[in-house]
């Protein structure tokens, strides 16, 4: 099913490395020794309890947080230095927050084009005709003068990656994207992200969301107190995992879920890649 | 005994000359104390920890101390270092210094105020610093100071009176002249009190008016 989503010649480059990082907070560890590598148009979900450092590890892979120690690398160039700019960093790595994090007094077209416009320099016509190519592709082409306040929270994150797009990153990396959604919005995000999976974008996706995990990626790596305990194909992470810590998470994840809510679920996402 | 405001009259014109000094005197106070306040709250908050420091202890000693021991050391003090201010010089400077440091801590309270994931947006969208303030943390934070900042020079006109202890002929002072002359204290401090009142009330709808405006764009 994942060949069929994703035919990417396994032999490209690593997109991102990750080599024994370790990070702490004060006496707290939060990651221990994580090592790990993405190629290129692969899409990583990474799944684990809360607290199990997941996010910590997508914000220290876009230097959000500094690293105590180890090597991060962007298409092979190593970032956890302080020699590469905020731009610098921006065109290799795009993130998405749980929060959105629009920009609350700019308009939706603004939020999208202030950073190519001014840190890119784009000119603003180039930058706004593309802003709206992405608003079309997240289906918000309608609503490129409204201001966040006037979007609903699926309207917010799907706005929230145009702009991540609009930078031209070679991976985004998905901080729990639908966490903060009320669940009939979550659909409409997840359609977003699936569809940019489709399209060969390099991914990493933290989330709570099993069954879009399972559907969506070529890898899940399943997390614990701050290391990566297991990773393989989702199949034989769903059904057949070889750790008892991840066999315990996936049972309540999906005892959770509740089966006709699942069917119901996987309907609805539109998910008709089978065979 | 019946108010009697005849006998003010005639000394109306006075008092109006000493709004016009009151209103000078907030005015040019109002204004460099917002750039100064501005400044002295930007460097509050920058990430470079020593000018931090020297930003909070500036703000900690003009709010930590009365204006009026401000003003003294300003017009009484600084002589004995071989520096003599003409009053109204000394007054302004006073009251400069002393709104800077309220402004500064509005300056630093609207930053803050601004939630972190704005910063943290910004910078994986590859602005830097110093693009992050004008163009993501100073327009919103501007926002959330404008009620506070109305506040503030409200509050400075209304401090100006202190001013008339340096013999200065601001509204306050010329009030007492006045008082001194008619002798009908009451009468006399009610139209001075009125006089502060529209012009406190003046600000206070412009400033209205400036945070609609700002809401609304």
């Amino acid at each position: 099913m994942q060949n069929s989503l994703n035919d990417k010649p396994s032999t490209s480059a690593p997109a991102l490395e990750v080599r024994g990082l370790r990070k702490s907070f004060g006496s707290l560890t939060v990651l221990e020794d994580i090592s790990l590598s993405i190629r290129e148009g692969e899409v990583i979900s990474v799944i684990g309890p809360s607290g199990s450092g997941k996010s910590t590890l997508a914000r220290c892979i876009c230097r959000l947080e500094a690293i105590d120690r180890g090597e991060v690398l962007l298409m092979g160039d190593r970032i956890d230095g302080g020699r590469h700019s905020n731009r610098d960093i921006a065109r290799l790595v795009g993130m998405i927050f749980q929060q959105f994090n629009l920009f609350p007094h700019l308009s939706v077209i603004e939020n999208i084009i202030l950073s190519p416009v001014n840190i890119l320099g784009v000119p603003a016509p180039e930058a706004e005709e593309r802003g709206m190519a992405l608003l079309r592709r997240v289906g918000l082409a309608d609503k490129r003068d409204a201001r966040p306040s006037e979007l609903s929270g699926g309207q917010c994150q799907r706005v929230a990656i145009a702009r991540a797009l609009a930078m031209n990153p070679r991976i985004l990396l998905f901080d729990e994207p639908t966490s903060a959604l009320d669940p009939e919005l979550v659909g409409e995000v997840l359609d977003v992200i699936a569809d940019l999976a489709r399209s060969g974008m390099t991914m990493m996706i933290i989330t709570h969301e099993m069954l879009f995990a399972k559907e969506v990626s070529d890898r899940v790596l399943f997390m614990d107190a701050g290391r990566i305990l297991e990773q393989g194909p989702p199949e034989d992470i769903f059904t057949a995992p070889k750790l008892p810590r991840t066999q315990l998470f996936l049972q309540r994840m999906l005892a959770h879920v509740g089966r006709e809510l699942v069917e119901a679920a996987a309907d609805e996402r539109r998910f008709s890649h089978g065979s | 005994m019946a108010l009697d405001f005849s006998a003010i009259y005639p000394y109306l014109h006075m008092l109006f000359k000493g709004a016009s000094i009151t209103i000078q005197a907030s005015l040019f106070a109002l204004f460099c104390g917002l750039v100064l306040g501005i400044f002295v709250g930007a460097v509050r908050v920058a990430p470079f920890g020593p000018l931090r420091s020297i930003a909070a202890a500036y703000i900690y000693v003009i709010r930590g101390t009365p204006l009026l021991i401000q003003l003294f050391l300003i017009y009484f003090g600084l002589p004995s270092l071989g520096l003599n201010l003409p009053a109204f010089t000394a007054g302004v400077i006073g009251l400069t210094i002393n709104s800077s440091g309220y402004v500064g801590e509005i300056v630093r309270g609207g930053i803050e105020a601004v939630p972190k994931g704005q910063w943290e947006a910004s910078k994986v969208l590859g602005l830097s610093y110093m693009h992050t303030m004008r163009f993501i943390i100073l327009p919103q934070a501007i926002r959330n100071m404008l009620p506070a900042i109305g506040n503030e020079f409200v509050t400075l006109i209304k401090e100006s009176s202190l001013l008339s202890t340096l013999a200065i002929t601001e509204l306050t002072m010329v009030g007492q002249q006045v008082r001194s002359v008619t002798y009908a204290s009451f009468e006399t401090f009610i139209i001075v009190g009125l006089i502060y009142l529209v012009m406190t009330s003046i600000t206070s709808l412009a400033l209205q008016y400036v945070e609609k405006k700002w809401t609304v764009a």
